[in-house]
């Protein structure tokens, strides 16, 4: 059995002490699986603090719908569904408590580049920010599951609880508003 | 054929899955048609330039404070599925009747909680029951393969869980006995390894450690748990799929 298989097995094993009860196998999970949920937090929520609570609120649902795992998908891409649809709640209860108040962070984000944003370089990144904020959170999760975790369009649907159709029009009008928004800046390079 | 359209060049640059008939059309016309070649490729230069943008590094600490924070709120176990908690309760409602009738007349009736189930339910119920015990033995054989003579003093505990296999394994084996399903060798060989293992003194010594290692190796124990365990499971995954 090559390593890969052994890592497999070894992770199905902790799996199911952590289905047990086992607290040890479940932060060796949480300690393995963090990275990965962090960049997916981070690209969807566009900032370190919300996607490293999201990390924290990811693994505690994970933690409680532990028993519905049945092994079908891999440990990892069940994760990545449960902090999508995490990043995606926040990222609408962050917009329903904004709306009808004045928003900093809107501000910010239209007025000029967060300390963050500023640590971006490059004209691309400069321009990618801004176009993925206007993009709607539909067209921005479908986007980054599709483009940056490689989902396939079925999965995506059922990640954001839509029909297939929804999501397949998300990703493309999503790539087409980054196209628009980019086309300056790549034509140049041309 | 028509020139093709964004959508399609968007599906080809991401390799979608399930358009593989369409690809194929599309690559042919792709490699013909000049129009369509600049604009996949000025598609695939927008969405490449894309992957500049990358997520900061998070802090190499980070898995450990989520842990800490998260520790606290933990219950003692996570939640068990609802709906496998009533196929369970639905299987060992099944296999208690069985095994109390197994005991008596097989000319009486069959009970009401078994009589209203299909042959196919009782099958999946049966499979089911089987693959969990399977899987419980497996975590245990697993321990008892990696124990070390530091681990001796845990082995009271695995000594409980073998008891408890022995008897589920005892009831399975009892209802198996009117259905079969080709695990019966298997689940005996389970059976006695644990009884072995429950009948174990309470301090078990290095060479007693090492004997029922040994019969795990020489028995190709796990190996074989863990085949069946996953065949079951894939055969139930895809009866459940059939069945939703």
């Amino acid at each position: 059995m090559d390593a890969r298989g052994e890592l497999a097995i070894e992770e199905e094993l902790t799996i199911k002490k952590a289905q047990r009860g086992d607290h040890d196998a479940f932060r060796s999970l949480v300690e393995r699986h963090t990275q990965a949920v962090f960049r997916l937090a981070w690209r969807i929520t566009g900032n370190t603090i919300d996607a490293e609570d999201m990390v924290q609120e990811t693994f505690l649902r994970a933690w409680k719908q532990l028993g519905k795992f049945d092994g079908r998908a891999a440990f990892g891409t069940w994760v990545h569904r449960i902090a999508a649809n995490c990043s995606l709640d926040h990222i609408r209860s962050r917009k329903g408590k904004m709306d009808g108040v004045d928003d900093p962070l809107e501000h910010l984000a239209h007025g000029g580049p967060s300390p963050e944003r500023l640590a971006q370089s490059g004209e691309i990144t400069g321009l990618l920010i801004p176009a993925l904020d206007e993009l709607t959170e539909m067209e921005r999760a479908a986007f980054i599951l599709r483009h940056y975790e490689g989902m396939p369009i079925l999965e995506i649907s059922r990640v954001l609880g839509v029909e297939t159709g929804a999501a397949k029009h998300s990703v493309f009008r999503a790539v087409q508003k980054l196209r628009r928004a980019l086309e300056p800046a790549v034509s140049g390079l041309r | 054929m028509k020139h093709l359209s964004e959508e399609d060049l968007v599906l080809l640059y991401y390799d979608e899955p399930g358009v593989a008939e369409g690809s194929k059309t599309a690559l042919v016309h792709l490699a013909e048609c000049a129009d369509c070649r600049v604009a996949a490729e000025s598609l695939a230069q927008t969405l490449d330039v894309c992957n500049e943008w990358s997520p900061p590094a998070a802090d190499a600490e980070l898995g450990r404070t989520v842990w800490a924070r998260l520790a606290p709120q933990l219950d003692r176990r996570p939640a068990a599925s609802t709906r496998r908690f009533w196929l369970m309760a639905a299987a060992v409602a099944a296999l208690v009747v069985a095994a109390f009738f197994a005991g008596r007349s097989s000319s009486r009736p069959a009970p009401a909680i078994t009589a209203g189930l299909s042959e196919s339910a009782r099958e999946r119920i049966l499979s089911i029951a089987l693959a969990d015990h399977l899987d419980r033995a497996q975590l245990l054989l697993t321990e008892v393969a990696n124990m070390n003579d530091s681990d001796a003093a845990e082995f009271a505990a695995s000594r409980a869980r073998a008891k408890d296999l022995v008897n589920e394994g005892r009831l399975l084996q009892q209802v198996m006995l009117s259905q079969a399903s080709g695990s019966e060798p298997l689940l005996d060989e389970v059976g006695r390894f644990m009884l072995e293992v429950a009948n174990a003194p309470d301090s078990v010594n290095e060479g007693e450690i090492q004997d029922l290692k040994q019969r795990i190796d020489a028995e190709s124990l796990l190996f074989k748990v863990r085949i069946i365990e996953t065949n079951l499971r894939t055969q139930n995954a895809g009866t459940s799929g059939k069945m939703s």
